[in-house]
């Protein structure tokens, strides 16, 4: 099946600031993607890049093979919700979506039908300016989906929103992939879109970091689990694991983390050597972790979480540098 | 293009800026109508013991009538004020970002803006010179004037008036294409017509036909008879003068902003 969204060594420089980097990357069609990464990591101007709204310095961003600007009628194949996108004080949130809906060819009734979608029909004819931020960002989504498009391009779309609202955001959003519909969705929390997501694309400093499925970012995570065990004969624990041997490392002055070991495994290790435990923990990275190792690993060069493996990516040389959000 | 125009007069319609613009250019021509009946006629003879002298000379001649139906063309700058406004407050609340997202040319963004705004400003001279007629006539019915000439010459003064609005709006959208910042656009066109045209016309004389003040009484000589248009171009030269200055900075404001990031 072909790329909804196909983006290939994409660039952009403000000035001496190199926003987005050399970054290449694929939506599938009927999936959901995350786009992660920090904040001023690169992912607004990436995606202001595809939307034809910031101009490419290097490489190119297409959208079912097409430039953003050579779609006739984009709001009908494309529907984003940007941040920081406003809306005239003074407007009605219906009059607003006319707007759009007259000059993007789009029928009349599907205001209507937008607006109860993402339920502000209530509220249709208040004007915007009264409106709290998360009725904001449904009347965005509303904006995107006007067209009802086969695309959705979401940026940060979770902020502002309550609860409920990122509840009924989540389960719009799969709803949307299982319609057939491809979604990109961009966050700085990975926990945000952690139960939405089918891929993830992750950027830090402009540079893809990691393009992944889920389930593969979840092994990967999964491989970081080891056995955190405190005892009071550390000493003699740690040359009984050399003996295996087993990898582990200290963590405390009384604790030990040993490397993919299960409990069951251990639980008879200790028994067999006759070693005190007063404690033993499974530990499992979680997906967050990994996310931030990736990350913080560009971001903060010479740095490494505490129990984290170095960094598999070549640091950034100045951490300044980062690009506008 | 039908549904470019209705989207586009929603988004103004939806907003304070022709509601405020019409307000004000009417209270304006109001108090224009008054000193012009105060100076006894435009193109009548003056009395000289100051305003509101006794025995007022009733304006009866036809250019003393079209002097008064037009009094509306001197507040042009409203015309011009809308086209300005119509594509700065997009920036200024910067709904631009959505307005690109469903009209990704940019140069078919500043068409809507043009074709709206000439029309919008040819709405604004007729919104006006309804004031003038309305006003103007009770005025001259109260010094004991005929309305009915007065009415006759609307036909003579509508047309100049109308297209001097209207190619006003369009170098408008023109000057806020070029200058996106909405404050800044509205002082430089106040202080270009209300200072520096008068300056540089005083000075340099001969420049007076081109500058767009003088364009704009070419343009609306169409109507005005036997104004004394001297050194001027004629109604349709003047015409094309302000569409092409209007043109000219929508084009290099549509170039300027196809280069724009809009973040």
């Amino acid at each position: 099946m072909p790329s909804a969204i196909e983006v290939r060594g994409l660039s952009k420089r403000f000035g001496s600031v190199r926003a987005v980097d050399d970054l290449s990357f694929e939506v599938a069609q009927g999936r959901v993607t995350g786009f992660l990464g920090p904040n001023g990591s690169g992912k607004t101007t990436t995606l202001r890049m595809l939307l034809g709204l910031v101009s490419i310095t290097e490489g190119t961003a297409t959208i079912g093979g097409r430039r953003y600007l050579d779609l006739d009628h984009p709001i009908r194949h494309v529907g984003a919700a940007l941040e920081a996108t406003s809306f005239h004080p003074g407007r009605r949130a219906e009059d607003h979506l006319k707007t759009v809906a007259l000059a993007g060819g789009v029928p009349l009734q599907r205001v209507g039908e937008t607006l109860e979608l993402v339920g502000l029909s209530e509220v249709a004819r208040r004007r915007v300016g009264k409106f709290s931020l998360g009725m904001r960002q449904r009347l965005q989504l509303a904006t995107a989906l006007l067209g009802d498009p086969e695309i959705l391009i979401l940026d940060e779309p979770a902020n502002g929103l309550d609860p409920q609202g990122i509840q009924w955001l989540r389960s719009f959003i799969r709803n949307q992939a299982g319609m057939g519909h491809a979604v990109l969705v961009s966050s700085h929390l990975l926990a945000e879109v952690e139960e939405t997501v089918d891929d993830i694309v992750i950027i830090s400093e402009g540079k893809l970091v990691l393009q992944s499925t889920l389930a593969d970012m979840a092994t990967q995570a999964g491989a970081g689990t080891g056995m955190r065990v405190r005892s009071p004969e550390i000493t003699r624990l740690a040359e009984a694991l050399n003996a295996v041997p087993a990898g582990w490392r200290q963590t405390g002055p009384d604790t030990l983390v040993i490397d993919g070991a299960t409990p069951e495994w251990f639980g008879h290790f200790a028994a067999q050597h006759q070693i005190v435990l007063y404690e033993l923990v499974q530990e499992r990275s979680s997906l967050e972790d990994v996310f931030l190792q990736l990350t913080t690993a560009l971001q903060t060069p010479g740095f490494a979480p505490t129990g984290g493996q170095a960094a598999p990516f070549p640091t950034a040389g100045d951490p300044s540098t980062g690009g506008p959000a | 293009m039908i549904a470019v125009l209705r989207s586009e007069w929603l988004k103004l319609r939806t907003t304070t800026i022709p509601w405020l613009l019409s307000g004000i250019a009417l209270v304006i021509t109001g108090l224009l109508i008054l000193v012009y009946f105060l100076n006894h006629g435009d193109g009548g003879p003056r009395h000289t013991g100051g305003f509101g002298g006794p025995n007022p000379n009733v304006p009866h001649t036809v250019q003393q009538l079209r002097n008064l139906v037009g009094r509306g063309v001197n507040v042009y700058v409203f015309a011009l004020l809308l086209g300005v406004l119509i594509i700065t407050v997009e920036f200024r609340h910067k709904t631009v970002t959505t307005s690109f997202l469903v009209t990704p040319h940019r140069t078919r963004f500043v068409l809507g803006k043009i074709l709206i705004a000439a029309i919008t400003g040819a709405a604004l001279a007729v919104v006006v010179l309804a004031g003038t007629v309305i006003g103007g006539g009770i005025a001259l019915s109260a010094v004991g004037g005929s309305v009915s000439d007065m009415v006759h010459q609307i036909g003579a003064v509508a047309p100049g008036m109308i297209l001097v609005y209207a190619l006003f709006a369009v170098l408008g959208v023109g000057v806020g294409s070029l200058l996106t910042n909405q404050v800044a656009a509205i002082v430089v066109c106040l202080g270009w017509f209300l200072i520096l045209e008068n300056i540089i016309g005083g000075i340099w004389t001969g420049t007076v036909k081109w500058l767009p003040s003088g364009a704009a009484l070419a343009a609306s000589s169409v109507s005005a008879g036997g104004q004394e248009n001297i050194g001027l171009f004629n109604w349709w030269q003047g015409s094309l003068l302000i569409l092409l200055y209007g043109l000219a900075f929508a084009l290099l404001g549509s170039i300027l902003l196809t280069r724009r990031d809009i973040t």
